[in-house]
């Protein structure tokens, strides 16, 4: 397919996506237009403010009993699970975590989904975690569907899950989409399109029969590796100043 | 050693609501909300000048955190602690400014911008400020929009693409 690629990209430019995108119609008229400004990193960026996370709870990372319902969500039972890390494979711990996905059949429970795919009651297909001293993760959650939109022609994005990562330096801010390894919608996605093809793969999770549980769940690993410097970045340079 | 290879940006689409916006969602720790109050209103626009019903806004200071999204007219409406200022490196100081995240269907990447503000001294000599083009600069500073409340309101609108374009910052490492 032909589609219109900008040029102006945040980052490095062989891992993320440009804005503007042309297969992917909601980039035409939000993606800016003009250069960006490019700036070095100051404090402001390397470091984030101490947040509250009393809220977050072991049971928010079970997307298939945390509707509260007493009920289990339908579907494939599958455990998420991998690494959170800087560029130099370092384990970033005390991420948060957050996921949202499409419950097993391709049905959000957003008020805009209204494709006639069934909800079901025992999902809500939301989670979060912190991640641990090693940078680790681990979601267990149903298998999420594929589900049309409108983008062009009988359009279906490949079952995905999304990941926000909030890590304790701002310049690793992340939010990005987990996928599925043999998904024959992914060459047909321009929004997985829209990532340099070198860099696609690092959207797939891999099977992983290790985390597979007998009788039980099977497993997911998929690492996440944070573009840009960490939070110590910062304290060494406050020394190198000092 | 070579660095990993960086895991790649996804739009946030249009479906994070009830994860991303829920109500107990993390905020920043309450031992360091003291200080004065602002408050910031503004609307998000696209490139058609019509309002992004469907955005989520991140601000961030060395003593505030909020994620917000933006209403059915893309408005927002942020409260925050003032900012102090902030040192940049080696002495020099920035002026005050809440750092901006803009995340939405259709952004492939989150865009980064700032919002300084017009009635602090400090903003004209800001060092970041000085690297963008002058005629720019007025989209990063916010307004001052006097109300009867107490709590002092400025007005700052994103404008994704086209005119009045807010400038938005690919924030690299310095040089050592």
């Amino acid at each position: 397919m032909i589609t219109t690629i900008g040029e102006i990209v945040r980052g490095d430019a062989a891992v993320f996506p440009p804005y503007l995108y042309e297969a992917y119609r909601s980039t035409l008229r939000r993606a800016p237009r003009l250069p960006l400004v490019e700036v070095p990193l100051t404090a402001s960026e390397l470091t984030r403010p101490r947040l509250d996370l009393s809220h977050v709870i072991a049971e928010d990372a079970d997307l298939t009993r945390n509707a509260g319902t007493g009920g289990e969500a339908l579907g494939q039972r599958i455990i998420v699970t991998g690494r959170v890390m800087d560029e130099g494979g370092t384990p970033v711990p005390g991420a948060l975590l957050e996921v949202w996905q499409a419950n097993a059949a391709g049905r959000y429970i957003h008020k805009r989904d209204d494709w006639p795919g069934p909800l079901d009651p025992n999902f809500l297909g939301i989670g979060r975690c912190l991640t641990t001293d090693a940078g680790e993760y681990r979601f267990l959650t149903v298998r999420p569907g594929a589900y049309p939109w409108g983008n062009h022609e009988n359009a279906w994005r490949p079952a995905h899950v999304h990941f926000s990562v909030l890590a304790p330096s701002w310049s690793q801010r992340l939010v990005t989409q987990m996928y599925f390894p043999d998904d024959p919608l992914l060459e047909l996605d321009p929004i997985h399109n829209a990532v340099p093809d070198a860099a696609r793969s690092r959207l797939v999770a891999a099977y992983a029969h290790d985390v597979t549980q007998p009788h039980w769940a099977l497993g997911w690993r998929w690492d996440i590796v944070l573009a840009g410097p960490g939070a110590t970045a910062f304290e060494a340079r406050e020394q190198s100043a000092a | 050693m070579s660095p990993l290879p960086a895991t790649p940006s996804q739009t946030v689409g249009p479906f994070f609501h009830d994860c991303l916006l829920r109500e107990d969602r993390c905020e920043a720790a309450a031992s360091d909300q003291g200080g004065a109050q602002i408050r910031v209103e503004g609307r998000v626009i696209d490139g058609d000048g019509a309002a992004v019903p469907d955005a989520v806004i991140e601000m961030w200071h060395a003593a505030a955190f909020a994620r917000i999204g933006t209403d059915a007219n893309g408005r927002f409406s942020l409260s925050a602690v003032r900012p102090k200022r902030v040192a940049l490196d080696r002495g020099v100081m920035q002026a005050p400014h809440l750092s901006i995240a803009v995340f939405a269907r259709g952004l492939m990447n989150h865009l980064l911008t700032r919002i300084y503000f017009e009635d602090e001294p400090s903003t004209e000599s800001d060092p970041i400020l000085r690297l963008v083009p002058e005629a720019r600069r007025p989209t990063l500073i916010a307004r001052h929009a006097p109300d009867e409340s107490l709590t002092p309101l400025y007005r700052f609108d994103i404008v994704l693409q086209g005119a009045g374009e807010t400038v938005f910052f690919d924030f690299r490492s310095p040089a050592r």
